[in-house]
């Protein structure tokens, strides 16, 4: 049997967003999702609001968009019924990629046979998955298009990592990475990347082995850095953390959909394996220093800060970003590469000025509900 | 053979502290039976001993004993309510008035339910009134203890405190208000009906928004540690305690509205949210099983038709209260129940508070307590199982319950 790979118009985009559930009273997470959904079930609201595996986060996504403008504008209205539905019941929602201060053990899975199924296959590690990740789907025409462009876009996976960084703290410390979420997702199994397949039919040799041997079921359990997604027809990356506003999340997208339309359009090199040969490298100081990591180009065979990488791209996209209506999402990332400030800067200052974590997240949640500017304020 | 100085001599002299240690022992002892054999809460242990040890039953603790052990009540009181003064988050009822409406239907339906009923037992409309002032108010402390022994965390459980909260802020107003009225039924003059109720009210708040000032004030200069804030609330909690009885004010309204306060006047959030703990805990072992000694199981007998129908008519009027406003405020009916049954523990503060009426007047004392003190007996025992189930079919407990020490 073979995946259907739908098709999909290029260049559109769609985002997924985990939230963190938090108590207003000490500001830890709080098993809040089933009476949050349901108040939320009772009203028509725009885009898709789910459970996810642990009591205390909720997944929002987006529909299918062209225009970073309207995706921003629905990305708004969602954000404003949760967090409105939140304070009824005196909750708090906010981005960010780890809570700071949880405690996994005190984590409960969200009773749906498919978590229970996942708990009972991954122990703890299902708990430790209480991490807060965006997902970014690119659309594409065909299967063979998403293989050729989940490589292409391979190399500029520290970009998504660095840009998107907003897990520096976990479990109560400091943990020196600037996305500390990652490291939860390397001990899965089949975390990682897709093998390096020419096409989708060699792709789906691959898939079909896999099922075969029983290692997995369906594309539901790789959980690689980019994969295809056949019923979407698009490519998602999964590398991001969940921002701590819609506006960067939605500028995230803006990027990707940018990039999409240069690789695919300009074709600016083939698929190489180098970039596997280097991809571990890139990825881990991407997490571990964020924009001020090193960045190997396999390309050039050169050595550069990845920041420089992320200016280069940047002025790479302009003609494309002016194609697509996304200068001012361009220019929002091209700002914060300037202020050297991604989301766990902000965290990390505000911790700095308040000496207290709980602090953090409540003006963390603050700053989700778009109250506050992304600076940090007392 | 002569004296030897050194040896004590016999019988012991026994000191509070053996008292204090034995007494603690004790509860812990038959709260881990409870809780290991009987798969009940272990509060309902603490009450238990208390109860068996007490003057109602054994006798081991007597009346000196107890009164010489009042300092722990009345610290651990004032521990109880200023947290749970910390709860009462005033945002939460503009966000969702519905709450604040349910909150005021269910003390209201409990007040009125109890006063029918009890009128209808042809008992005077003051004590009448009395009582059904007690049975607004959902125990505090049985509700804090049960949350931390079952690890309860979600939307209910924050539901619970807020409105406990709320319904012993009603519960103490009321009976500050009903202190005239008892002055009035004993023939003092209008002058003092008037003025105990206004110094009561408005002294115990001014109490606690002082004792407010104080702590962010400290909190500014200690930083956000928790070790250090943990300190300096412990000990205005204390001493707020202590002033508020030598000003013969209201402990409990003091320290609740010193919790208000905390949590709603703190704009640049300088207190920090501190659990008392394990320190907190030893209090709180103190106070179920000194209550638990005040209990006599021979009321049970005696007020028994009476007892019943106040329990009755209290867990109607919360439930109709809740019920009411339920889909409104965004639950379910059924949460609504849960809700209901949560809140059955009956507050022996609210008991704590009309003594201060029978110090007054004992007369009056006397007779509020035969019709109350049945119904305090069964709810002691009862009340922690309700909220205990009711926490534990919303899904918010600790699958395994810690066995707590």
């Amino acid at each position: 049997m073979t995946l259907d790979f739908s098709r999909s118009a290029p260049f559109t985009m769609g985002i997924e967003l985990e939230l963190m559930i938090l108590s207003t009273h000490d500001w830890n997470l709080i098993r809040g999702a089933g009476d949050l959904l349901a108040l939320i079930e009772k009203e028509k609201h725009a885009g898709d609001i789910k459970p996810e595996i642990t009591e205390s986060m909720i997944e929002i996504s987006t529909s299918v968009h062209t225009d970073y403008a309207t995706m921003l504008c629905e990305l708004t209205a969602i954000r404003d019924t949760v967090v409105g539905n939140a304070l009824r019941l005196n909750l708090a929602i906010a981005g960010g990629g780890a809570h700071p201060f949880q405690h996994w053990s005190e984590q409960r899975i969200f009773p749906k046979e498919r978590f229970f199924h996942l708990h009972e296959m991954y122990g703890y590690l299902a708990k430790q998955f209480t991490v807060f990740g965006q997902h970014i789907h690119i659309g594409v025409p065909s299967g063979d298009d998403a293989i050729w462009l989940a490589h292409m876009m391979s190399r500029y996976i520290p970009h998504f990592i660095a840009l998107s960084a907003s897990s520096p703290y976990s479990q109560g410390m400091d943990t020196a990475f600037d996305s500390s979420r990652l490291n939860n997702i390397n001990a899965f199994p089949l975390s990682g990347t897709m093998p390096f397949v020419a096409d989708w039919n060699e792709f789906n040799g691959y898939f079909d082995t896999m099922r075969d041997l029983k290692v997995v079921e369906s594309m539901k359990d790789f959980y690689w850095d980019i994969r295809p997604k056949p019923e979407f027809g698009t490519i998602e990356i999964r590398v991001c953390d969940t921002p701590l506003t819609v506006e960067k999340a939605a500028a995230l997208a803006a990027y990707a959909q940018a990039l999409a339309r240069h690789l695919m359009l300009d074709r600016p090199r083939a698929p190489s394996l180098d970039v596997y040969r280097v991809y571990s490298f890139n990825r881990f100081t991407a997490c571990r220093y964020g924009m001020q990591a090193g960045f190997i180009d396999a390309d050039t065979r050169s050595r550069r800060l990845l920041k420089e990488d992320i200016a280069e791209t940047l002025d790479i996209l302009v003609p494309h970003a002016r194609a697509l209506g996304s200068g001012s999402a361009l220019a929002e990332i091209g700002a914060s590469l300037d202020s050297h400030q991604n989301g766990s800067g902000w965290l990390r200052d505000t911790f700095k000025q308040t000496q207290s974590l709980s602090d953090v997240v409540r003006l963390q949640s603050r700053l989700w509900a778009g109250e506050q500017r992304l600076q940090p304020v007392r | 053979m002569a004296d030897i100085g050194f040896l004590p001599s016999f019988p012991l002299a026994a000191t509070n502290l053996m008292l204090v240690g034995a007494v603690l022992l004790c509860g812990l002892a038959v709260g881990q039976i409870f809780v290991r054999v009987l798969k009940l809460p272990r509060i309902t242990g603490f009450v238990a001993a208390g109860l068996v040890l007490g003057p109602g039953v054994l006798g081991l603790l007597d009346q000196t004993m107890l009164g010489e052990l009042s300092i722990f009540v009345d610290i651990s009181l004032g521990l109880i309510l200023f947290e749970l003064g910390r709860r009462l988050d005033l945002r939460w009822f503009t966000r969702d008035p519905w709450l604040l409406a349910s909150s005021v239907a269910e003390s209201l339906l409990s007040f009125l339910f109890v006063y029918g009923t009890l009128r209808f037992f042809d008992i005077a409309p003051v004590y009448a009134a009395s009582a059904a002032t007690i049975a607004m108010a959902t125990s505090p402390a049985v509700l804090i203890m049960i949350v931390h022994d079952q690890g309860a965390t979600g939307p209910l459980t924050e539901r619970l405190l807020a409105l406990t909260a709320l319904n012993n802020v009603f519960a103490f107003l009321l009976i500050a208000l009903l202190f005239g009225f008892v002055h009035l039924e004993y023939r003092a003059d209008l002058l003092q009906a008037v003025s105990h109720p206004v110094y009561l009210i408005a002294g115990s708040s001014g109490l606690g928004y002082v004792a407010f000032i104080a702590a962010r004030a400290l909190a500014r200069w200690l930083g956000k540690r928790e070790d250090s804030q943990f300190g300096m609330l412990l000990g205005l909690i204390v001493g707020t305690v202590g002033c508020a009885i030598s000003f013969k004010l209201s402990v409990l309204l003091a320290l609740l509205a010193f919790g208000v306060f905390a949590r709603n006047l703190d704009r640049d959030h300088d207190l920090m949210a501190v659990e008392f703990g394990p320190g907190g805990q030893f209090f709180l072992v103190m106070l179920f099983v000194i209550t638990g000694a005040g209990l006599r199981p021979a009321e049970l007998a005696v007020a028994g038709a009476i007892g019943g129908a106040f329990i009755l008519a209290r867990l109607a009027g919360k439930l109709v209260g809740l019920g009411i406003f339920a889909s409104l405020s965004g639950i379910t009916q059924k949460k609504a129940l849960l809700l209901g049954i949560g809140m059955v523990p009956m507050s022996a503060i609210a008991v704590v508070m009309v003594q201060g009426a029978s110090a007054l007047y004992p007369e009056f004392g006397a007779k509020l307590s035969s019709i109350v003190l049945s119904a305090v007996v069964i709810l002691e025992l009862v009340g922690p199982l309700a909220t205990q189930w009711a926490l534990r079919r919303a899904g918010e407990a600790e699958p395994a319950t810690r066995a707590a020490a």
